[in-house]
């Protein structure tokens, strides 16, 4: 790197000089080799950058320069590539740049230079300058922004500016009128035509564009502003109004240098301001030439004004009307209006004058042949905003036409008024919605009521007309059709009861019609009653008289009709057709001929025949025939018919009548069906049947089965000398029954009671058969005996069955006999402990309650009494106990008792083995008999073996069982000797429940004991000596047997 | 009078006998509920509190005897027993099943009342134990695998040593499992612990000095 080149002043001093002059400048100096190697730099330079010279130039590599670190980073590349293009080129050197300050600030600087070259043209040296032009740049800056700001007003603003050169050239547009128009201003730039001509050619509206024209160069030739309307032309080829206006810019000598001008879219309000003129000028034209005529008189007073027509008639009234420079409204009037109106006109007019209020009058006034016609004028004051009567408007219509036509109607009217209430009917209007709007005088001196009075009900009109003048029985009825009437614009055509003044009610016919206009609207509705009271009444009479008739024919319980002389049926009660679901001309063919489908088809051709034959010779009819019922069902009935002969003893009519008799019919059926089964029964039950005579001596009826079992008919017991009853008995029952069949018969036939016998008859094979027979007496209600009935059965088969069976149950018995009493004990025990468990437990608690502190006696009461039941409960089961073996149940015969004994010894045989006792028996011979119980004496025997037995389970030896039979006195004595532990309370143990063994029940000694007590005997106990028990017991020998 | 912590039911057929047992229970102030037949019984809705069955031997459906080992099957009411007519044989077999008493009708008072009370607290025990028993297993079932392997050892009273080696873990994880268990099982010592595992009937079969601990 090099310093400034140091030379010496006296060696150079140009260069010296160059050299201070240089340094002393404000711009930077500086120069380069043609490398772009910076060789000198001024002091003032390095001083601003703060930085030495060496620091701007060392190239660190090829592409970076030494003086990148001061200049501004976003300038270096734009600086770095100009500089190396000019280093290539050797192009002169211009850029602006920022440069840092020493203290860090930058500053825009203008750096400049060119190459300077040898005599080869080569570039030795690059010299710049460097100028600080930083406050001349933000200057620029800011100027920059404050014109686009302006220029963004310009084209913002709502209107169209622009700039005309003096001679009027346009030489600007803001962006809202480029816009508007389409296009720019050069746009429309035409060969030979100034561009203000080509702007109003193209822009300008044809009709406006000649005066533009001549107001613009009027302008640009005086100076004088510019104002005009006129229709521009937008880009869409519409032309909307402006309002454009100029002014001139004048320099300092006043001329003018620029016109500026601005327009404004007024297009709306022209349209509105045209609109409303033409509207004005409209109604002006319509109010002086319509044709009625209308006046006006300021309020303030001056003269009247009158359109057209007003005048025109004014004009033909009055000869001298032009003349009248200010036809006052007096004139006006005295020589318009007819002289008996004018005071009425003016009285009314003054009133409204005076008042402020709008009038309307009525009057005759004069046309132009001197004639008077009606007019009708209305007057209205107008008014201005703060209410104040400005002016008085006057309109007068000719309705001459209209009141002549009234005064017709009106006498009209009341022509017809009087037609409508002289008529001797009742009439009425109502309106389309159903109000009674009048009344003719006779309905209101009929009604005692005028539509007036009705509305004073308070229930709207017609509610209250029909509820005053309809008989309420019918006012619902008229109500709706009325209703219906007014709904779908039919007539109404009804029969009421109208209420009279006096209270009557009489019956009208009314009819109502709609009154139609031209479209077929309703307009009225009239109505027209008339009174037809005494008709309605007649007939009333008639048909109450023929209703009675009729539900009098109606109510017979049977079907009536009648038939013509030919026999075509005619008529039909109400009955016939409930009944049979036909009405009158069901039973008529399509031919005309009767009829006869409710026939039942069996019956049908009997019936129609038994019909044609009583028509054709006039006797009368009477038949049976199955008739078909509406239910489809056939019913039994008798049919009669008689015919009506006229004076001559012609046929008239055949009068008929049908009745039911289906039940008596069917129920004479159902009783012979019920005697003939009933027949079959007798006959066939397997029994057997007779009936005998009052006194019971002969048969009068035997039914088959006993016919049957006889082989003989109750007519081969006839006998002379004997009753048949007799022979009979005689003849089949078995000879060991006869006599006592016979004894018994005899007693109760005389008695009159019931017989029941068991006997033996003999089958017709010579059989006798055992029978259970009955004869019992029928009485008549006196008492009176009838008849006997019969009836027996054969119970051979059951006789003979029973035997087997008991028999049998003998055996079974016996075979059973052994464990009965143990069985029964433990049933009796579980019988007897219930209610004793009961009793005891019951006994604690009662206690218990009566300890208690309160005792609860309430509660103890109710145990007592539990107590007692059971207590009783208990005693019964022992007496039931003992009554059973009470009991003789079986016949006692006279038995030996040593048979009896053998029996029971045999049953225990096995167990008494088992036991290893021996038992020894000594019966004495030739006892005699004694009749008991073969059973219940082998139940004694076996319970009390069993007690010997079970008394010597604990010896260990000589286990002997002694039973000994012998007769003392009058009785045989049994003893049963064991060698047991012999008993300790001989006395107790055949009480009851009283035991000595671990399982018993103590019941059996008591029931052995009641065994033999009912045979008449004893039973008792005995020590034995040294040890062991004997029970005893003793029979009484049979008085019979004995002897 | 009556109080609500037991309740006594009657089976018998006898209506009379009903009403005088129930009478007599609350004559000393029990409550009681009876019925006609077993199978009326088994169908009723019984209240669940400590309970006492006086049964009739004699029953309409079945002998008592024979519902008394139907249901001893599943837990029942102790039984009193009573009957129309005892036999020897059927008291001895009543009472081999675990029936309180056996009475015969008629019999006394203090007999039943006796018999019913001595049933009513063995229930009362029954159900305590079966409480009881119940949380026990409760308590077991929230002990791990390894903490119910290592409860046999415990209880069998094995040195930690020695179980640690049993199940092959080492002595300090053996007894963080057994305080685990001992805490889990709610026992204060090892001696209750104990006492549960017989409860629990978990085997003690291993033995400190048996062969498999001996080092």
């Amino acid at each position: 790197m090099t310093t400034a080149p140091d030379i010496p002043a006296e060696t150079n001093p140009k260069a010296a000089l160059a050299l201070r002059i240089i340094e002393s400048v404000p711009p930077f100096a500086w120069s380069a080799d043609a490398s772009g190697r910076l060789t000198y730099v001024s002091p003032n330079a390095l001083a601003y950058l703060g930085a030495p010279q060496e620091d701007l130039n060392p190239l660190r590599d090829r592409d970076e320069f030494g003086w990148r670190h001061v200049v501004h980073p976003d300038d270096y590349e734009r600086v770095a590539g100009r500089w190396r293009h000019c280093l290539q080129t050797g192009d002169y050197y211009d850029a602006e740049q920022r440069l840092r300050r020493t203290d860090g600030v930058y500053r825009w600087f203008r750096t400049f230079g060119g190459p300077s070259r040898d005599s080869h043209g080569r570039i030795t040296e690059w010299y710049g300058s460097t100028i600080d032009i930083h406050d001349q740049k933000q200057a620029e800056a800011a100027l920059r922004v404050r014109e686009r700001e302006l220029s963004q007003l310009v084209d913002m603003v709502p209107s169209h500016l622009w700039r005309l050169a003096p001679d009027g050239e346009p030489i600007f547009f803001n962006k809202r009128m480029t816009e508007f128009l389409g296009r720019g201003l050069t746009d429309t730039d035409k060969p030979g035509m100034s561009r203000l001509e080509v702007f109003m050619q193209t822009n300008i509206h044809p009709d406006d564009a000649a005066a533009f024209r001549e107001v613009l160069s009027n302008c640009l030739t005086t100076g004088e502003s510019f104002s005009r309307r006129y229709r521009l032309r937008r880009a869409d080829g519409v032309y909307r109004w402006m309002s454009g206006r100029a002014e001139p810019m004048r320099d300092e000598g006043g001329r003018i240098t620029q016109w500026y001008g601005l327009a404004h879219d007024v297009d709306d309000q022209v349209r509105a301001e045209e609109a409303l003129r033409q509207s004005e000028q409209q109604l002006r034209q319509m109010i002086y030439a319509v044709p009625v005529r209308i006046w006006s008189l300021p309020a303030a007073g001056g003269p009247i004004a009158f359109n057209k027509q007003f005048q025109d008639h004014l004009r033909s009234v009055i000869p001298n009307f032009d003349d009248l420079a200010d036809p006052g409204i007096e004139i006006v009037m005295q020589e318009l209006i007819h002289s008996e109106d004018a005071p009425e006109v003016w009285r009314t007019l003054q009133t409204c004058f005076e008042a402020g209020a709008a009038a309307a009058m009525r009057f005759r006034w004069r046309e132009k042949d001197g004639i008077y016609r009606w007019a009708e004028c209305r007057v209205e004051p107008r008014r201005n905003q703060d209410g104040r009567i400005e002016e008085w408007y006057g309109i007068s219509l000719d309705v001459d036409d209209e009141m002549r036509a009234q005064e017709a109607l009106r006498a009209r009217e009341r022509e017809l008024e009087l037609l409508v209430d002289m008529v001797p009917v009742n009439i009425g209007r109502v309106s389309p919605d159903g109000l009674p709007t009048f009344f003719n005088k006779r309905l209101i001196d009929f009604l005692g009521v005028d539509i007036a009075d009705l509305d004073k009900l308070g229930m709207g009109r017609l509610a209250a007309a029909i509820a005053t003048a309809i008989h309420p029985d019918d006012a619902p009825g008229f109500t709706e059709a009325f209703a219906h009437s007014l709904a779908t614009g039919e007539p109404l055509f009804r029969k009421y009861r109208l209420h009279r003044a006096d209270g009557v009610y009489r019956w009208v016919e009314n009819r109502i019609e709609p009154l139609r206009d031209q479209d077929g609207v309703i307009v009225q509705w009239y109505g027209v009653s008339l009174d037809i009271d005494d008709e309605v009444r007649a007939q009333q009479a008639l048909q109450l008289s023929e209703r009675q008739l009729q539900q009098l024919i109606d109510a017979v319980p049977a079907v009536i009709w009648c038939a013509t002389p030919e026999g075509i049926p005619c008529y039909m009660n109400k009955r016939a057709t409930d009944v049979i679901g036909l009405t009158l001309t069901d039973l008529l063919a399509p031919d005309g001929s009767r009829s006869l489908t409710f026939v039942h088809p069996d019956d049908r051709e009997t019936f129609d025949q038994a019909l044609a034959r009583s028509f054709k010779t006039g006797t009368s009819f009477e038949g049976r025939y199955r008739q078909r019922r509406a239910d489809g069902t056939h019913r039994w009935v008798e049919s009669r018919a008689e015919p009506l002969r006229d004076d001559s003893g012609n046929i008239v009519q055949w009068y008929g009548v049908t009745v039911d008799v289906h039940d008596m019919v069917t129920t004479q059926g159902a009783l012979l069906d019920r005697e003939r089964e009933l027949s079959q029964l007798v006959n066939m039950v397997p029994i057997f049947l007779w009936r005998l005579t009052p006194d019971g001596t002969a048969a009068t009826f035997f039914n088959k089965r006993l016919f049957d079992f006889f082989g003989q008919d109750p007519a081969d017991y006839e006998k002379p000398g004997r009753s048949p009853t007799e022979v009979a008995i005689d003849e089949v029952v078995h000879p060991d029954d006869k006599v006592s069949f016979g004894e018994e018969f005899n007693r109760c036939i005389g008695a009159g009671e019931r017989f029941a016998m068991k006997y033996r008859v003999r089958r017709s094979d010579g059989v006798y058969r055992w029978v259970d027979g009955q004869i019992v007496p029928m009485r008549g209600q006196d008492g009176h005996i009838l008849q006997w009935y019969g009836l027996a059965y054969d119970i051979d088969d059951q006789v003979h069955a029973e035997e087997a069976l008991r028999r049998a149950a003998d055996k079974l018995a016996r075979a059973t006999q052994a464990a009965s009493l143990a069985e029964l004990s433990a049933s009796i025990a579980h019988e007897v402990n219930q209610p004793l468990a009961a009793i005891v437990a019951n006994s604690h608690a009662c206690q218990r309650w009566l300890e208690s502190d309160p005792p609860n006696l309430e509660r103890a009461q109710i145990i007592v009494n539990r107590i007692i039941r059971d207590a009783r409960s208990a005693a019964e089961v022992v007496s039931r106990i003992r009554a059973l073996f009470r009991q003789a149940v079986e016949p006692r015969h006279p038995t030996a008792l040593a048979s009896i004994i053998a029996e029971a010894r045999n049953l225990v045989t096995e167990e008494a083995t088992r036991r290893r006792v021996r038992i020894e028996e000594e019966i004495e011979s030739d006892l005699p008999l004694v009749a008991f119980d073969r059973v219940q004496i082998q139940q004694v025997l076996i319970n009390l073996i069993g007690n010997g037995m079970d008394a010597m389970d604990l010896s260990a030896d000589h286990k002997v069982l002694k039973v000994r039979v012998r007769r003392i006195g009058d009785t045989v004595q049994t003893e049963i000797s064991d060698r047991g532990q012999g008993i300790a309370f001989p006395d107790k143990i055949f009480e009851p429940f009283f035991t000595t063994k671990e399982n018993g029940m103590g019941m059996g000694l008591a029931i052995c004991r009641s065994i033999i007590e009912s045979h008449g005997g004893r039973l008792w106990a005995e020590d034995n000596r040294p040890h062991g028990a004997t029970f005893i017991f003793t029979l009484p020998i049979e008085e019979k047997a004995a002897s | 009078m009556t109080t609500d912590d037991h309740i006594v039911f009657i089976v018998d057929d006898d209506a009379r006998v009903r009403e005088a047992l129930t009478e007599l229970l609350e004559a000393h102030g029990m409550r009681s509920v009876a019925y006609g037949s077993a199978g009326e019984y088994v169908r009723a809705e019984k209240p669940d509190l400590p309970a006492s069955l006086i049964l009739d031997v004699e029953l309409p459906d079945i002998n008592g005897l024979d519902f008394q080992k139907q249901i001893a099957e599943g837990s029942h009411p102790p039984i009193v027993f009573i009957t129309g007519h005892g036999d020897i044989p059927s008291s001895v077999r009543a009472i081999k099943r675990g029936a309180v008493d056996f009475l015969t009708k008629p019999f006394s008072d203090d007999d039943l009342l006796n018999a019913v009370q001595a049933g009513l607290t063995q229930d009362r025990e029954a159900r305590l134990e079966r409480v009881e028993m119940t949380a026990l297993l409760e308590r077991h079932s929230t002990l791990t695998p390894r903490e119910r392997e290592v409860l046999p050892l415990v209880v069998s009273g094995l040195l930690n040593k020695q179980a640690a080696a049993k199940l092959g873990i080492s002595e300090v994880t053996l007894q963080i499992h057994r305080r685990n268990v001992l805490q889990k099982m709610g026992a204060a010592s090892l001696a209750e612990l104990v006492r549960m595992a017989e409860k629990l009937q978990i085997p003690i079969t291993l033995s400190r000095r048996g062969p498999e601990s001996r080092p």
